[in-house]
């Protein structure tokens, strides 16, 4: 190998330290850990597999049933909607609503946690603005008439549609700009119908980003605590909630159980975020080169 | 220790007075002399009094002894400041407390925006990861944890012998400082009927009306709710059993609710009826001030109540600051401020016996007939028994 080249590796190397290092302490130590602890008593120290006893348990299953429903269901809202006003702020083609409609995503997308939680029992909640309004003109009660409840998957599910389609919307209008217009004329002048246009070049081009950022959305949601317990208690079991009951609890506090469970939780993470990277790869090939 | 010769003095004043030298008139004049501040010298007097009548008894751990009192003072100055963990200034009128310690010896609280807000749970992780707190006031479970896990240090104050036997460790590692019922905070602008007992909750009018405070498998509150509902359905503190399905036909009825018994909740109206602490539904009923009109009752039938215990932590890097933060909060003026916060303080009976509390605060709370079936919790082994069956048990609850 030249001296240059070697000089250059090695300076690249020195480049990638920092990241090293912060992958290192916030990635690399924490997941080490985890694991060791989620296969030791946190009482004695010794190995035990007790720790995955919910495994086996169909009632410490349920945390993962509600939480994979309320982010499959939420991921599915966000996404659809997400993708329709993506598609719609780029064909509006007038900079001003453009720019607008980024910002209040880029707002919306992090409003999350107790906030966003208060802000939905007072508009949605069984005394909300809405739900009060709603019965004088209606006369009709969603929570009494209606069985509706905040305080559930259902209701969950509409507090996270509320950032997960402007996060959508965030990361599928770098996408959707990158589709070129000369590829739509081109088509056409070869004579493609419009659905002949979308299932052979748009739909494949954007197949990859949709459902990248869709694995992202899911993970956004699985991965939510603070609105959910804001808004809840606890009363709808979710994984970040059972695993802070098991650090944090009064009643239930036990170590092991919680790193055994967030194994669980970054098993599905690393599924998502894997499936995302490789997907990247595929696309960033089409939608890079403008 | 450098040598104080305002402490030699208090000293030479203390020792005279237990051996009986001079007699207690002479005593207040002589430290207040010396300009101490009321408070300081009440501290003294006590002390020198514990200590003379029990005179040649063995000596306490720490503080009985007026030279012990007088010198923890000093070297509780020297060290400057004490940390705490889950003592927060808005629970239980602790920044009055935290003011009066300020004022009485101008020692730095550190902590209370930080870890102020720590479960006990947290606490006990805080004491044996960072070793910084001091002092820490947590549930009676986890005071008995921090003393089989060696993270507290035993301390006997003043008042020792004024508290009754099961709210205090026979070893000083922990003591219990002020007590809670839970009860029925009943928004009446909103509920029509009268809620008296357990079953008044069970009404059709009440809707998503009935809330706790928080999920009971994590917090003290809700889970003395779950237990406390056991005492009006047939069990009681050996059994919680009926509490659980208590709180299973409430599910079932519709008429619990998600939403916390939160303050915000309870004022909203989003919570109508509260299952929670007394102190804490006095505290909103006032804070309301009649919007809504608010009324704490405790349930007729009966409910538990759950002393609050205060630890020093074995590393304490202030131990002394430490231990004189224990002699405040057993004093007759921080015990009366935490019942001006609505807890019921541990020597409840000897200030009331001395005609010590102020009519226009008794005029405030329930009445003490109300309080006649409540069951003061301390038993470790029952409230594990409890915590274990409702750890399966609340499973069923929200997953029905």
């Amino acid at each position: 190998m030249p001296a240059t080249a070697r000089r250059r590796g090695g300076r690249a190397a020195f480049a990638l330290l920092p990241f090293g290092v912060l992958i290192t302490a916030f990635l690399l130590i924490p997941t080490v850990s985890l694991l060791w602890g989620s296969f030791h008593d946190s009482r004695t120290g010794a190995f035990t597999l007790g720790n995955y006893s919910y495994l086996s348990h169909p009632l410490d299953l349920v945390p993962f049933r509600n939480s994979l429903e309320l982010s499959l269901a939420s991921t599915i809202v966000g996404g659809i909607l997400g993708l329709l006003i993506a598609q719609a702020i780029v064909s509006s083609r007038r900079p001003l609503i453009q720019e607008i409609a980024t910002t209040f995503s880029s707002v919306a997308a992090n409003f999350a946690g107790v906030p966003l939680a208060f802000a939905f029992i007072a508009t949605l909640g069984a005394q909300g603005l809405v739900t009060r309004q709603f019965f004088n003109v209606t006369h009709f009660d969603l929570y009494i008439d209606g069985g509706f409840k905040l305080y559930s998957v259902l209701g969950l599910t509409i507090v996270y549609a509320y950032w997960e389609i402007p996060l959508m919307v965030l990361v599928m209008l770098p996408p959707l700009q990158a589709m070129k217009a000369s590829w739509r004329e081109a088509a056409e002048i070869l004579g493609a119908s419009k659905w002949q246009y979308m299932r052979s070049v748009a739909i494949p081009i954007l197949f990859t980003p949709v459902v990248s950022s869709l694995l992202l959305l899911y993970a956004n949601a699985f991965g939510a605590y603070a609105t959910a317990y804001g808004l809840t208690t606890g009363f709808v079991p979710l994984v970040p909630i059972e695993i802070s009951n098991l650090i944090n609890g009064d009643v239930n506090h036990d170590p092991g159980a919680a790193d055994a469970l967030a194994m669980g939780l970054a098993v599905i993470m690393a599924i998502c975020i894997g499936g995302r990277v490789l997907l990247e790869r595929r696309s960033s090939k089409w939608l890079a080169s403008r | 220790m450098a040598y104080d010769p305002l402490l030699a003095r208090i000293d030479q004043l203390s020792s005279s007075y237990t051996n009986r030298q001079i007699d207690r008139r002479q005593f207040l004049k002589g430290l207040a002399f010396l300009g101490l501040s009321l408070p300081a010298i009440n501290l003294i007097v006590t002390a020198c009094s514990t200590a003379s009548s029990t005179a040649g008894a063995s000596a306490m751990v720490g503080g009985a002894s007026a030279a012990g009192l007088t010198s923890l003072i000093a070297a509780a100055k020297g060290e400057g400041s004490v940390y705490q963990t889950g003592i927060p200034p808005e629970w239980v009128n602790y920044q009055a407390i935290f003011d009066l310690w300020k004022a009485d010896y101008g020692i730095t609280i550190n902590g209370t925006s930080t870890e102020g807000e720590y479960s006990s749970g947290q606490e006990l992780d805080s004491i044996k990861n960072t070793g910084k707190p001091d002092v820490g006031d947590v549930g009676i479970a986890f005071a008995v944890q921090a003393k089989t896990g060696g993270l507290s240090m035993p301390y006997k104050n003043s008042h020792w012998s004024d508290i009754p036997d099961t709210a205090k460790d026979a070893d000083g590692y922990w003591c219990c400082n002020y007590w809670g019922a839970q009860a029925f905070v009943v928004n009446t602008d909103a509920v029509k009927i009268p809620i008296k007992d357990w079953k008044d909750l069970l009404d059709p009018s009440l809707k998503n009306a009935v809330g706790i405070d928080g999920d009971p498998t994590k917090a003290n509150d809700s889970f003395f709710a779950v237990w406390s509902a056991a005492v009006g359905n047939g069990g009681g503190v050996d059994n919680i059993q009926p509490g659980i399905d208590f709180m299973n036909q409430l599910q079932a009825s519709g008429n619990l609710t998600a939403a916390r018994a939160s303050d915000t909740n309870i004022q909203s109206g989003e919570v109508k009826v509260a299952i929670k602490w007394d102190y804490l539904g006095l505290a909103v009923r006032d804070k309301a001030a009649g919007a809504p009109n608010i009324s704490v009752t405790i349930p007729s039938s009966g409910s538990l109540a759950s002393p609050y215990a205060d630890i020093v932590a074995a590393k304490a890097p202030h131990p002394n600051a430490a231990k004189l933060w224990q002699e405040l909060i057993y004093s007759d003026d921080a015990q009366l401020l935490f019942l001006k916060g609505y807890a019921h303080p541990i020597r409840y009976d000897v200030l009331n016996a001395g005609g010590k509390i102020p009519a226009d605060l008794a005029a405030k709370l329930p009445s003490p007939d109300l309080y006649k079936k409540v069951t003061l919790v301390t038993d470790i082994t029952k409230i594990t028994a409890a915590q274990t069956t409702l750890g399966t048990g609340w499973k069923i609850v929200i997953n029905s």
